[in-house]
């Protein structure tokens, strides 16, 4: 059920992809959304009686972590651009997504364990998502290493590859981590913030949270593919320089 | 029909050589076989005197040791075909480029699976496991599991073939990936160690057939973009 | 035999082919000549079908080069600075490989004939890596031309073999040469490449900068030609 709503966020989502720039009303807006979710999250969303404040980690925890699935499938679906229509942008795409979606997915392992300490008593549960988080990290950050060695179109062309694989080993990956945590003792029987039985207002702070990551996301995309492409930019002007025949 | 003569053909002749190279040197098997048994026998060492911990996790250690002896064979096997570029060779007389692929993947489930053959006696003394009990069972989810380590392998090996770090790279890719692929066969032998029947470990058999499936067929989908320059 | 139309292939910002137009007829020999770098290699590899173009039109015997690759590479012959072979295997069974590979009917006699022509019959079932580096590129000619090619690429041919193998691959360019096989070759050598070849070309920075007949035309003439070109 999670994992379906995530993909259908990320799909949703798929879209903003194409507007190409930053401009300054996005970015305000952008800013905007982010302190009126801080916030909500600090002083309008209600301490819940159990964990108190702690739980407020919460909002921060599963938006990185839907962030960090949506980077992942824009990889995905960037590399099957890339391979199909060979356009550097979907690569510039494909690479940044990979590169925010780990910054993203670091922040879910960061704050995955700050939230268990205090409530579990543990700083990780291998609980089946974290694991999977855990090990998404461990093939992207595989990615970047990849990508870093080399920049030829062939290097590209690999990594693509790369993108698709770790995306499509997702639900196999998440089904055998949860056959994995059926063998081993579960800790505290606390959700790790399911989003059924929530009250209203945490439910809306937690959507304008999300909201705000994933605004956040987009913009530092634009940001990061424009960079990649000025890059390219100046590469190809240093050739040209390079080429003009000196008397 | 002559396209997939032509395919077998090549695949055929692809194997052959890459077994009767073998064959000469012997060098793939003896690394993979002589670092399996020394996985094997250091984490016993590691693991205590304890029998029924080490019944627990035999498993667990051959699979591991599976795992790292194929990374150092598919180390091997790359290095071949970057000595006077044969590879370029190869692909100036391929017809189809899967068949390149699927004979490499033949070749390593080969040694994978000799290699295992000959662990899995001398894991049955040490770890007092009797494994001639499941073996029909075990045979297949051997055959099953390498096969998956070999697919996965096979594409991570052609990818760092000329990556500078090639060393670090290809487990740090072959690893994560083929994580489904460990934790199923892990589970499976030793639920069939413990007693079990193939009907017990359904999930986990299936599991590490739809990864077998769709890893292929997606490696398939995208050989060609790997082999291209 | 062969066309180019507009071929460019870039390498991320580099552009190593910049609109490469060719048209060689059956038979014919074209010797390449260029300074390193102006993509002499690029373009053979683009021909030999180990590179796709990033634009533009490649036709070999009437087959498109990108979208029926696998029917253009059976008429191909490739050679390289590297031998393509295996050194674990004997020279006779690394033909035996590439003429299973090819579909080759009546292998054995083939393979000896190939090894006859390149003077390694005596040598047939030593290792590879035995060899040394001249027979090496011996034994590479005979898998060049084992299963008839009706296209020979031939990349610097000349550099790491000793004189006997020099004159062995001269004498065999000739032989093949008047059985209507088309080649072309890129080459520093000028002297031998003008010999051998019915016309030539020079490559500089990714364009062909001169197209020509070779005969008539003596060393010293071309030495000045391919100065004024290669400014």
């Amino acid at each position: 059920m999670r994992t379906l709503s995530m993909l259908l966020i990320s799909i949703i989502s798929l879209p903003l992809v194409f507007i190409r720039k930053n401009s300054i009303i996005q970015t305000t807006m952008m800013y905007i959304v982010m302190v009126f979710a801080i916030l909500l999250v600090f002083i309008y969303a209600p301490n819940e009686q159990m964990q108190g404040i702690v739980q407020k980690i919460f909002y921060f925890h599963v938006s990185s972590s839907v962030t960090a699935f949506s980077a992942f499938f824009l990889v995905f679906i960037a590399s099957i651009m890339y391979l199909w229509k060979h356009a550097e942008w979907w690569d510039a795409v494909a690479l940044s997504a990979a590169e925010i979606g780990v910054v993203f997915c670091t922040l879910v392992l960061i704050t995955g364990p700050i939230w268990a300490r205090p409530i579990w008593g543990t700083w990780w549960s291998w609980d089946p998502t974290l694991t999977l988080t855990l090990v998404l990290w461990l093939i992207y950050v595989a990615y970047l290493m990849l990508r870093m060695d080399a920049h030829d179109p062939k290097r590209a062309r690999f990594a693509a590859v790369l993108g698709i694989i770790g995306y499509v080993d997702i639900p196999l990956i998440l089904w055998s981590v949860e056959k994995w945590r059926t063998l081993h003792p579960k800790p505290v029987l606390i959700q790790e913030g399911g989003t059924t039985g929530l009250p209203l207002t945490m439910l809306l702070t937690f959507a304008i949270c999300l909201v705000a990551f994933m605004l956040l996301f987009f913009y530092l995309l634009r940001e990061r593919v424009s960079i990649i492409q000025s890059q390219h930019a100046i590469e190809v002007l240093r050739h040209q320089v390079d080429d003009i025949p000196t008397e | 029909m002559s396209g997939s003569k032509i395919f077998l053909q090549q695949v055929l002749a692809l194997l052959a050589k890459d077994l009767k190279t073998e064959w000469r040197t012997r060098e793939i098997f003896t690394t993979m076989f002589v670092f399996t048994v020394l996985v094997v026998v250091v984490f016993n060492f590691a693991i205590g005197a304890d029998t029924e911990l080490i019944r627990q996790v035999a498993s667990g250690v051959i699979w591991i040791a599976l795992s790292f002896a194929s990374v150092l064979g598919l180390q091997r096997t790359g290095q071949m075909e970057s000595e006077e570029d044969s590879l370029q060779g190869v692909l100036l007389a391929l017809h189809d480029r899967s068949a390149l692929f699927i004979a490499k993947m033949l070749a390593h489930m080969v040694y994978l699976l000799v290699v295992g053959l000959c662990t899995l006696p001398l894991c049955g003394i040490w770890f007092h496991i009797n494994f001639i009990a499941c073996i029909g069972e075990l045979g297949i989810i051997f055959i099953l599991g390498i096969l998956g380590l070999s697919i996965v392998g096979t594409l991570f090996a052609m990818i760092t073939l000329h990556t500078r770090a090639r060393e670090v790279m290809l487990p740090m890719l072959f690893l994560p990936v083929s994580v489904p692929l460990t934790i199923a066969s892990v589970y499976a032998t030793s639920q069939l160690i413990a007693g079990r029947t193939l009907r017990d470990i359904a999930d986990y058999l299936s599991l590490i057939g739809v990864f077998d499936i769709v890893f292929f067929t997606l490696v398939l989908l995208v050989f060609d973009h790997i082999v291209e320059d | 035999m062969v066309y180019l139309n507009g071929v460019i292939k870039h390498f991320g910002t580099i552009t190593a082919l910049r609109g490469i137009d060719l048209e060689l007829k059956r038979g014919c020999c074209l010797g390449i000549f260029g300074p390193n770098g102006a993509g002499k290699t690029t373009l053979l590899r683009i021909l030999a079908t180990l590179a796709r173009p990033s634009a533009g039109t490649v036709r070999i015997a009437g087959y498109d080069a990108v979208q029926e690759a696998e029917k253009v590479r059976p008429l191909l012959g490739v050679l390289s600075h590297r031998t393509f072979l295996y050194g674990h295997l004997t020279a006779y069974e690394n033909l035996q490989f590439y003429g299973r590979m090819f579909g080759l009917k009546k292998l054995s006699e083939r393979i000896t004939e190939v090894l006859q022509v390149v003077d390694l019959v005596t040598h047939g079932h030593q290792l590879v890596r035995t060899y040394s580096r001249g027979m090496q590129q011996r034994l590479a000619i005979a898998r060049a031309i084992l299963h008839y090619p009706k296209l020979l690429i031939l990349d610097e041919p000349y550099t790491s073999l000793d004189k006997h193998a020099v004159n062995r691959l001269h004498d065999l360019i000739i032989c093949l040469h008047a059985e209507s096989c088309t080649i072309i070759m890129s080459t520093h050598d000028l002297h031998r490449g003008l010999d051998v070849c019915d016309e030539i070309a020079i490559q500089c920075r990714g364009k062909i900068v001169y197209r020509g007949l070779s005969l008539g035309t003596d060393i010293q003439e071309f030495e000045q030609l391919y100065s004024a070109y290669v400014r």
